[in-house]
């Protein structure tokens, strides 16, 4: 397919599915009430509903797409593998334990209250130990197999010690409620303090990467072969990890336990594209940031109680399996 | 006169002990030896890719005080691994050989039509033989336009045809003053070269032109087989364009 054509199909996407996440609900509103009720115009009462309800909904949603699929994309070129993703190798659920044990020990310890960056910050501190984990257990270039292989190992203990935290709160209903939500992933209840927390951050961080895209192309060949072209492997390797943990982290923080995303999305947009990362990169943060809208939605539409986690699970599932089959 | 590429004393642990070597401007040098002998250490070594104690003089100028940007401009390395994971264009991947210049498309055309694969321009890498692939990555070595030319078993999955225009194109680099390290894994093509290194379980035993350094003795203590020199089928590219 045309490039050329890539970047205004993917941002009419995205801005479909931002007006459509701004409409739809309990309450549905027409395209016209949601541009109106955004510029300040129309009636109270949709004005309230974008504003204080929907609007923190879809930034949150919007920024935790973009940077799933954004750290997707540098995990992949970082393993030199096609296979790897934030979710399947740990680094969500490093992140979400992390969150997980801010909520369940966080009362007993008075931490509960004490700043919208607490959440965020163990989120953050969980999935650098998962990543840190990751590079230890499977080296760079590893094979797909050892590469999964160490990502069902971390999941499988970062996953008894979230059960484990469950089990000791499940005394407090509320406590374990909000756990559940960690777990399944769900935009729900989203406020402008999530937004806060972070949506600027992500977006610095989608901002960092997009330079990085020509040192990227050279470092998915190899790592020896980029240094010896001229790239500083070493500091880009860096850079790269701390941007890709801190992007996967935040978005577990402010949506949870999300997967999939940076797996289906930069997968999809390869495909179709070709892998250049310099167009890969933006391609996936609209791409990423339009998915997860759309699967929010799906959630909305059908209220049967499915969780954001269930539906990009429904989606990345069948695709994941297609992947491997397809590979070599 | 400056070696265009030293080494003092090159010492990587259990694989490579204390080469000392320099290699002058418009040389063209093979390095032989058995397998794990530390042909491609020594290579990825100079080219400043591994860790090593000893020092490493590119023209003079210690390798630790050479960004990373200028090495990409002054040395090329092609290793003997051709794996791609991704699907770039036969054409972007040789195109990577000028990132150190900015991506600036200086030489790509005549890397890709060295190498042959002008016709393969817009194939994905992932799509390639082994032969092919090997022939993608020293056409980005190419591109790179650099004096330095290191590389790691070229020939080793290339059929005859393309293996002699790989030694042509060596001599042709070093009859412009460039220098051009090739390692080998059949001692009989180092003939083709001035001079020859022999490593030996790391160190280097050997130095010198081919015809001297060579001998029988040589070769049945370093490679432990006997060596009969007599007439055998050379193939040769036609003379003439080709």
């Amino acid at each position: 397919m045309k490039t050329r054509a890539a970047l205004p199909l993917l941002g009419l996407l995205l801005a479909a599915a931002f007006l459509a996440s701004l409409a739809f609900g309990e309450l549905r509103l027409g395209p016209m009430q949601v541009l109106d009720a955004l510029v300040g115009r129309g009636d109270s009462l949709s004005r309230t509903i974008v504003w204080d309800f929907r609007l923190p909904r879809t930034l949150v949603g919007l920024a935790a797409g973009a940077a799933l699929a954004a750290s997707g994309v540098v995990m992949q070129a970082f393993f030199r593998n096609p296979l790897a993703d934030p979710g399947l190798l740990g680094v969500s659920s490093g992140g979400a334990l992390g969150a997980v044990a801010v909520l369940a020990l966080g009362p007993s310890l008075g931490l509960a209250a004490a700043s919208i960056w607490t959440l965020p910050v163990a989120s953050v501190a969980g999935a650098f130990v998962a990543t840190g984990a990751v590079i230890l257990l499977a080296e760079r270039g590893a094979g797909t197999e050892r590469l999964l292989l160490s990502g069902v190992a971390l999941n499988a203990l970062l996953g008894a010690g979230t059960s484990f935290l469950l089990t000791i709160s499940a005394g407090h209903f509320e406590v374990n409620a909000q756990i559940l939500f960690w777990l399944m992933g769900g935009l729900e209840n989203r406020s402008w303090e999530h937004v806060w927390m972070g949506v600027p951050i992500i977006l610095l961080g989608c901002l960092l990467l997009l330079p990085m895209g020509r040192a990227l192309n050279l470092l998915s060949l190899g790592e020896q072969s980029a240094q010896s072209l001229g790239v500083d492997v070493r500091r880009l390797r860096r850079r790269l990890i701390v941007l890709a943990t801190v992007l996967t982290a935040l978005a577990t923080a402010i949506g949870g336990i999300i997967g999939f995303v940076g797996l289906v999305v930069p997968h999809a947009l390869r495909l179709v594209f070709g892998p250049d990362h310099r167009r890969l990169l933006p391609y996936s943060m609209l791409g990423g940031a339009a998915f997860l809208l759309a699967c929010d939605l799906v959630t909305r539409l059908f209220p049967i109680g499915l969780r954001l986690g269930v539906v990009t699970a429904v989606v990345g599932g069948p695709f994941f399996l297609w992947l491997l089959r397809r590979a070599r | 006169m400056t070696p265009a590429l030293q080494a003092t004393a090159l010492t990587v642990p259990g694989r490579l002990a204390k080469v000392s070597l320099a290699l002058g401007p418009a040389e063209l040098v093979a390095v032989v030896g058995p397998n794990g002998a530390g042909k491609s250490t020594l290579m990825q070594a100079l080219a400043g890719l591994l860790p090593a104690s000893g020092d490493i003089l590119w023209n003079g100028q210690s390798l630790p005080r050479i960004p990373a940007q200028e090495r990409g401009r002054r040395l090329a390395w092609m290793g003997q691994e051709a794996l791609f994971e991704f699907g770039f264009p036969v054409r972007e991947v040789v195109a990577q050989g000028r990132f150190a210049w900015g991506d600036d498309p200086a030489g790509v055309a005549e890397a890709l039509a060295a190498m042959d694969l002008v016709d393969l321009g817009d194939r994905p890498v992932t799509r390639l033989s082994g032969g092919e692939r090997h022939r993608v990555i020293l056409a980005r070595a190419l591109a790179t336009q650099a004096p330095l030319q290191l590389w790691d078993e070229p020939v080793a999955q290339l059929d005859v045809r393309h293996a002699l225009e790989v030694y042509r194109l060596a001599r042709q680099l070093v009859e412009r003053g460039n220098t051009v390290l090739v390692s080998l894994h059949d001692i009989r093509a180092a003939y083709r070269f001035d001079r020859v290194l022999v490593l030996d379980r790391g160190r280097l035993v050997g130095d010198g032109p081919p015809h001297a350094v060579l001998t029988a003795d040589l070769i049945r203590t370093v490679f432990r087989v006997e060596a009969t020199f007599t007439t055998s089928l050379v193939p040769e590219l036609p003379a003439g364009p080709g």
